[in-house]
């Protein structure tokens, strides 16, 4: 963790839109959170903004490129990571980072997420799950927990969620991390790691949706339920030391799964530099 | 006014953003028209736009309407909640009868910052208040989420407007308070009475009327010395959102919301410069810059 002067040093708003504000998001949405968090790691990672480029899908977490001030690109509902892929094969000079949400990722891009995955090249993808679909009306998503009231299960969910961190990493992801919006430093952190990990990076931020999912399941205002998520969190680096009886119900935070497959982008580019006759044993 | 216009439909169409409450003002006005013994043809588009997309709604009503759409050209009032959405939908009002009521309001959407260049002015729309009103019949372009925001809540903008609209139809002012307050929640059934007074009271004034304030934002600043450090904590009410996270989380509990739901310093001793509610916000509201003292301070 970095002393506090140099926490100082960074101003959020160097790197917003400022024309943009305030931003669309409810309030006590977890989104602004994971969104300083981002463009904190951003900062710390020494990234130039002319060589960044921000990629996001359709929703409350696709909205957030549009506040960041580097290249934002706003694409279709699930293909952010199709979008990302081409854009980081055509430049490979690029940082490319995806903001995705649950439904975005998991539901419509689902096949694209274990795709983006299994190839492993050098994206960062942050996935923002606040286990609804919040812009269009509050329906279930496939990170809604059991049990959870939304406005397609009037009954309760009776589905299970999608662990998206296991998925992530059994489709290969270079480097798998979760972390929840209340630390955010930790989850600065995170995502700076994720950012210089050369390879697929998945990041899942726990993020919370107060005014719809909150209020429909009666979870009280943003602070209780953040406090309530950062109480059933359990860092991952203490997932063999201590037996944790009081809490049956918690979430593995931190770098869940690392990986060093080789990162995709070198193979194409030799095949391409091979068929041009550049070299390489095509 | 109404007399000889009554003979035929009266074409109404409110326009603005998602969440602004247009669908609101189309139904009180309808259920108005409607108790006044017009008959009445509301159609709206809203759905998709929940929250930051353009939402319409037409509101037909005369002696008997056919069509539940107005015809471009063909808007006897247009109603913008918003600046650019009254722009869009200008050349929908009748050139030569037609009033435009609008709020001087302005929602930037997303695709208006292509020019990513430092300072750059956004794609909004660049004609101002004036040059719009000279195009129209009767305008009357108000700062009605200013003057709800005064009254303590910006959210009554929309009652603002229907204020405006109030002294253009020719209904008795008690009907619209009357269908105002069995339309809107109980608990925001007096601000919504003190907005439609203020939008009547403000439109009474005459036709062709600008008011509009100042941009900027407000930022609420704090110095606080500590033995060995300054700190200095800014909010930006125009930002602040009222979600309560930095007066719930702040370990000195040093904060508050004031009156107008904003997050304020009120214990300014106890701030520790910890920084946490800064982290926190998830508006980027607030800032905490801390300076250390060479000198300490005797």
């Amino acid at each position: 963790m970095k002393d506090t002067t140099e926490a100082t040093a960074f101003d959020v708003n160097s790197w917003i839109r400022q024309e943009q504000m305030p931003h669309f998001l409810c309030p006590g949405c977890g989104h602004g959170i994971a969104l300083r968090a981002l463009v904190w790691a951003l900062h710390e990672q020494g990234i130039d903004k002319d060589k960044l480029a921000v990629v996001s899908g359709i929703g409350c977490s696709g909205r957030l490129s549009a506040y960041i001030d580097a290249n934002t690109f706003h694409t279709t509902h699930g293909r952010p990571l199709t979008f990302a892929t081409g854009l980081k094969l055509a430049r490979p000079d690029l940082s490319v980072v995806v903001i995705t949400g649950d439904g975005d990722c998991l539901a419509i891009g689902g096949n694209h997420l274990i795709h983006a995955a299994r190839r492993n090249l050098d994206i960062t993808c942050l996935m923002l799950n606040n286990e609804i679909y919040g812009m269009t009306g509050g329906q279930v998503s496939p990170t809604t927990a059991e049990g959870r009231y939304t406005s397609t299960t009037p009954q309760g969910n009776t589905e299970p969620g999608f662990d998206a961190c296991a998925l992530a990493a059994a489709a290969g992801a270079g480097f798998v991390g979760r972390e929840v919006t209340m630390q955010v430093l930790g989850l600065r952190d995170l995502i700076g790691q994720a950012i210089a990990h050369k390879g697929f990076s998945f990041v899942e931020v726990l993020s919370d949706c107060t005014e719809i999912y909150g209020r429909k399941n009666d979870l009280g205002a943003s602070p209780e339920m953040m406090l309530a998520k950062k109480s059933e969190m359990r860092p991952f680096a203490y997932r063999n030391t201590v037996d944790v009886p009081f809490r049956p119900n918690h979430l593995r935070t931190g770098v869940i799964a690392r990986s060093e497959r080789p990162e995709y982008g070198a193979a194409y580019r030799a095949m391409a530099a091979g068929l041009r006759g550049e070299g390489g044993d095509a | 006014m109404m007399g000889e216009k009554m003979n035929r439909t009266m074409n109404v169409l409110i326009v603005g953003v998602g969440g602004q409450g247009v669908i609101m003002v189309s139904k009180v006005l309808a259920q108005l028209c409607q108790a006044d013994g017009h008959d009445v043809k509301q159609s709206e588009v809203h759905g998709m736009a929940k929250r930051g997309g353009g939402v319409f709604s037409h509101v037909r009503f005369g002696p008997k309407v056919w069509s539940p759409t107005i015809p471009e050209g063909e808007v006897d009032i247009l109603v913008a909640l918003e600046w650019a959405e009254g722009l869009r939908w200008l050349k929908h009002l009748k050139p030569d009868t037609g009033t435009f009521i609008a709020d001087c309001q302005k929602i930037v959407p997303p695709f208006a910052c292509r020019n990513r260049k430092r300072g750059a002015e956004p794609a909004y729309a660049p004609q101002t208040p004036e040059e719009i009103i000279e195009q129209v019949h009767a305008g009357y372009v108000m700062d009605a989420t200013g003057m709800a925001a005064n009254l303590g809540n910006a959210r009554a903008s929309n009652t603002v407007l229907l204020g405006a609209l109030s002294t253009v139809l020719d209904f008795p002012e008690e009907a619209w308070i009357e269908i105002i307050a069995s339309t809107v929640p109980a608990k925001s059934a007096e601000i919504n009475r003190a907005a439609f007074a203020e939008g009547r009271a403000w439109a009474m004034g005459g036709d062709k009327r600008i008011d509009v304030t100042a941009g900027g934002l407000h930022k609420a600043h704090s110095e606080i010395h500590h033995p060995q450090v300054d700190t200095i904590l800014e909010i930006t009410e125009e930002w602040c959102k009222g979600c309560d996270i930095c007066v719930k989380m702040c370990p000195e509990r040093c904060l508050r919301l004031n009156d107008r739901l904003k997050a304020e310093l009120a214990l300014p001793d106890l701030c520790t410069g910890c920084q946490l509610c800064a982290w926190l916000c998830p508006d980027q509201a607030i800032s905490v810059t801390n300076i250390p003292v060479t000198e300490p301070a005797e």
